[in-house]
């Protein structure tokens, strides 16, 4: 915070300050001063004074067009800002615009924050955008679509294959409750009808790779739909096919991941995983449940402490197990045999796309020469190649939603939300380099990281 | 460990007498050729388990095939270059399309298939030998490690047109390091046993080391006789270029995760022996002391190992695909990216 602000309120304003001072506060001092001496005429104004007003009006109009630099306002105003549903990313020019001026409400302006030594929006990870709450829906948007989209902005349903499976099955209600107009036909008008419902989609949370490779899929599988075809037969077609990629691409392949990465897992082993992966759970159970003997540590992290679930669902089977938070795993890690981590998506250059926090678990684990396997579907694999965690990364939404703190303690003492200099950032994925990584295990077999970009061809397939 | 023979599978009551079929009898037969490695040896026996076999429908078939490889994995401490050969028949059975007008018909192609495949491959050597030439400049001195039939035909090779000196180490406990030492120097190329112990000491000497394998994993890391892991660290530490030469039936679809997720590693490698009252019948410290081979000299005892001491020892080691340079096989000249990348799409496929 500068101090301008105090020079501002406290002293006439000099032609300096005037520049430096961004409007609102500059406001505050206008109608300070208006508020101490009544309104002259300009024929009774010295000249310096007129000079003032001047500067005064042109700074107020340069105030109401630019989303300009952030002033270090009052106190008011960053409450308006910080309160309420998650603010978009830019919170500078709602800030400018409210204030004690004339305008008193906040303007939720979307513009991005301007690069700014003064601005205090989200400097890094400002390009992704908070989440929003799912706004007024545009179109027609199905109920499915619509409870979905509140379920996933709420991180009631997390996970990718959870998210895939819960879209897709959202759709198959929509096709079914479809009705081709006249005039039309279903290969074509489905898919206009299908991207407001999408869009919806997206707007509650950003879209996961699974979810676009299966809605991609979907939409191969529309367009190449018989015309011929009764509707209700194409639709049952497409249901049909939907049921299909799921059992094939996400069940079964679970299956075989089942036995595949079991197969790793001996008697006597510590098996060290992080925050819940729906794979490796499977794959836990799964192989306690062939006999082998062996134990657990599960390592969390806020906020979503997802961990807690698999520990629950582990101890209730027998499992000994060990629960720590992230910045503890140096303690652990030289008693673990091996490290099992899930994904949400896997890269061309072998990088592994997941919770945020795997990234240190696993490069730590490489340190200390423990095996680090992905357990991971096919479909999760993306064409394109990432190399760092910034360019693409979704932000959770600040405020307690995840229900992590214990509740001996009022939640509004926990939260940080009303600090004036603090921006609550919570990426929720980070990646993995191929570096770090010892083996991927798909249902096509156990793959090194190098050799992820040949899984296309190996399957066959040229879209995945 | 179990037979294999045909009276199980035989249903239908024959006058002829039934011919009992071994499959670690005909293994061990295929093996006393020298030329022939495990896997081909196992190839060729898989092949003959068809020829004899009298299942009507190809999953019969299968089933027989898998459970004779079984038997025969059973019968070796190493099974692991034996597995290479089996899965790489297997998978020929089932994944390629076969069309034949009867089964009978299958099965006579299946087995013409497999002894040809067999004698195609005792000209991969051959093949893995020109590739590497290559890479021999004259006056080459190159590190090799135990016995290798593909190094040593690939060393002779290189003799003809070219100077080289070869060290090879003494590839403890076996001590086949002194059969390539011999061989060599009755083909007339200059050679030294280096112990497995001085390998680094001999490491900057050396313009480039040369291995053979027991088996390539789908990492792309190599399985070899033990000590090939540490030629390999020293090597790159030391910044030399590490060979690797294997045919292409050695390939295998194990990923070891590390050295002791491998089928080789027993609860009684590396492990310590129990206290007096154990089964153990010599005490660690007092076992180099009363050794049978101890032979005492006015200089000092040389000592050896005891065979229950060498048998807490691991006979094969992984070396890390970052560890090798290139893989010689009859497919090419491949990284071990390259590697893994082949296995993957002969076997997903």
């Amino acid at each position: 915070m500068s101090a301008t602000t105090t020079i501002v309120m406290s002293a006439l304003p000099s032609k300096s300050t005037i520049k430096l001072a961004p409007a609102p506060s500059h406001a505050e001092a206008s109608s300070s001063q208006a508020q101490n001496q009544p309104p002259k005429s300009q024929k009774q104004m010295t000249k310096a004074e007129r000079r003032e007003q001047q500067e005064r009006q042109r700074a107020a109009k340069a105030a109401t067009k630019a989303a300009g630099p952030q002033p270090s306002g009052s106190n008011q105003n960053s409450a308006q800002v910080k309160k309420g549903a998650p603010p978009a990313a830019s919170t500078s020019a709602s800030v400018k615009k409210g204030g004690k001026g004339p305008d008193g409400k906040p303007t939720k302006d979307t513009k991005e924050t301007t690069s700014d030594d003064s601005a205090r929006g989200l400097r890094i990870f400002s390009h992704f955008g908070l989440p929003k709450p799912p706004g007024p829906s545009k179109g027609d948007i199905h109920p499915a679509i619509i409870r979905l989209g509140l379920q996933f902005s709420e991180f009631k349903i997390v996970g990718a294959n959870a998210r895939c499976i819960s879209t897709l099955t959202a759709f198959k209600t929509v096709i079914q409750d479809y009705v081709t107009p006249p005039n039309n036909t279903l290969s074509r008008h489905l898919l206009t009808h299908l991207s407001p419902q999408i869009t919806h989609l997206v707007s509650a949370r950003p879209m996961s790779v699974t979810m676009g490779n299966a809605i991609r899929e979907l939409k191969l599988e529309i367009s190449g739909s018989d015309i011929d075809l009764p509707e209700q037969d194409a639709k049952n077609l497409l249901c049909q096919k939907i049921d299909d990629y799921i059992s094939e691409r996400i069940t079964i392949a679970d299956q075989v991941i089942q036995e595949t990465a079991g197969t790793k897992i001996k008697d006597g082993d510590v098996i060290l995983t992080y925050a819940r992966s729906s794979v490796v759970e499977q794959v836990l159970v799964g192989a306690w449940d062939d006999g082998k003997q062996f134990s657990v540590v599960v390592v969390d992290s806020r906020p979503m402490l997802e961990g807690k679930k698999l520990l629950s669902v582990l101890s209730a089977m027998g499992i000994p197990c060990t629960y720590l938070l992230l910045p503890s795993i140096g303690s652990v890690i030289t008693e673990v045999s091996t490290v099992l981590v899930g994904a949400h998506s896997l890269h061309s250059n072998g990088a592994v796309f997941s919770r945020a926090g795997t990234a240190l678990v696993a490069m730590m684990a490489k340190q200390h020469s423990v095996p680090v396997v992905v357990c991971c579907e096919t479909y999760k694999f993306a064409e394109t190649i990432q190399l760092d965690s910034f360019t693409k990364n979704e932000l959770a939404p600040a405020g307690d939603i995840f229900s992590s703190f214990p509740l001996t303690r009022s939640k509004d003492t926990l939260t940080l939300n009303k600090q004036l200099n603090l921006e609550i950032l919570n990426p929720l994925y980070d990646l993995t380099p191929p570096s770090s990584i010892t083996a991927v295990v798909t249902e096509v077999g156990v793959i090194p990281p190098s050799s992820i970009s040949s899984i296309p061809l190996a399957l066959g397939r040229t879209t995945l | 460990m179990p037979d294999l023979t045909t009276t199980e599978a035989n249903t239908s009551t024959s006058a002829f007498p039934v011919v009992s079929f071994d499959i670690c009898e005909t293994y061990a037969s295929f093996l006393k050729n020298e030329e022939l490695s495990p896997p081909l040896a196992a190839i060729l026996a898989l092949s003959k388990l068809i020829e004899t076999s009298d299942a009507g429908t190809m999953l019969e078939l299968v089933k027989a095939l898998n459970d004779g490889a079984g038997a025969l994995k059973a019968s070796t401490s190493n099974p692991i270059s034996l597995n290479a050969g089996c899965e790489l028949f297997i998978a020929f059975v089932t994944l390629l399309p076969h069309d034949s007008a009867s089964f009978s018909d299958l099965k006579l192609e299946l087995v013409r298939q497999g002894q040809k495949y067999a004698a195609e491959a005792l000209t991969y050597r051959d093949k893995i030998a020109s590739l590497a030439l290559g890479f021999i400049k004259d006056d080459s001195v190159i590190l090799t490690h135990s016995y290798s039939r593909v190094v040593m035909k690939t060393l002779l090779r290189a003799h003809e047109r070219k100077r080289i000196s070869v060290y090879v180490t003494e590839a403890r406990p076996r001590g086949l390091g002194l059969r390539t030492y011999e061989e060599l120097t009755a083909a007339g190329i200059p050679c030294t046993v280096v112990l497995d112990s001085a390998v680094s000491y001999v490491m900057d000497k050396v313009d480039f080391v040369l291995v053979g394998s027991e088996a390539v994993v789908e990492s792309g890391g190599l399985i070899n006789a033990v000590g090939s892991n540490q030629i390999a660290i020293i090597a790159q530490a030391a910044n030399i270029p590490f060979y690797a030469l294997a045919e292409s039936y050695k390939f295998h679809r194990l990923f070891p995760l590390s050295q002791y997720d491998l089928p080789t590693h027993t609860s009684n490698i590396l492990s310590f022996p129990l206290s007096s009252g154990g089964n153990v019948t010599s005490p660690p410290t007092a076992g180099g002391i009363k050794s049978l081979h101890e032979k005492s000299t006015n200089a000092g005892c040389i000592r050896q190992m005891t065979s229950e001491q060498i048998a807490c020892n691991p006979g094969v080691d992984y070396t890390r695909p970052d560890l090798i340079t290139l893989v010689f096989s009859d497919v090419g000249s491949l990284t071990p990216e390259g590697v893994s990348q082949y296995v993957v799409g002969m076997f997903a496929g």
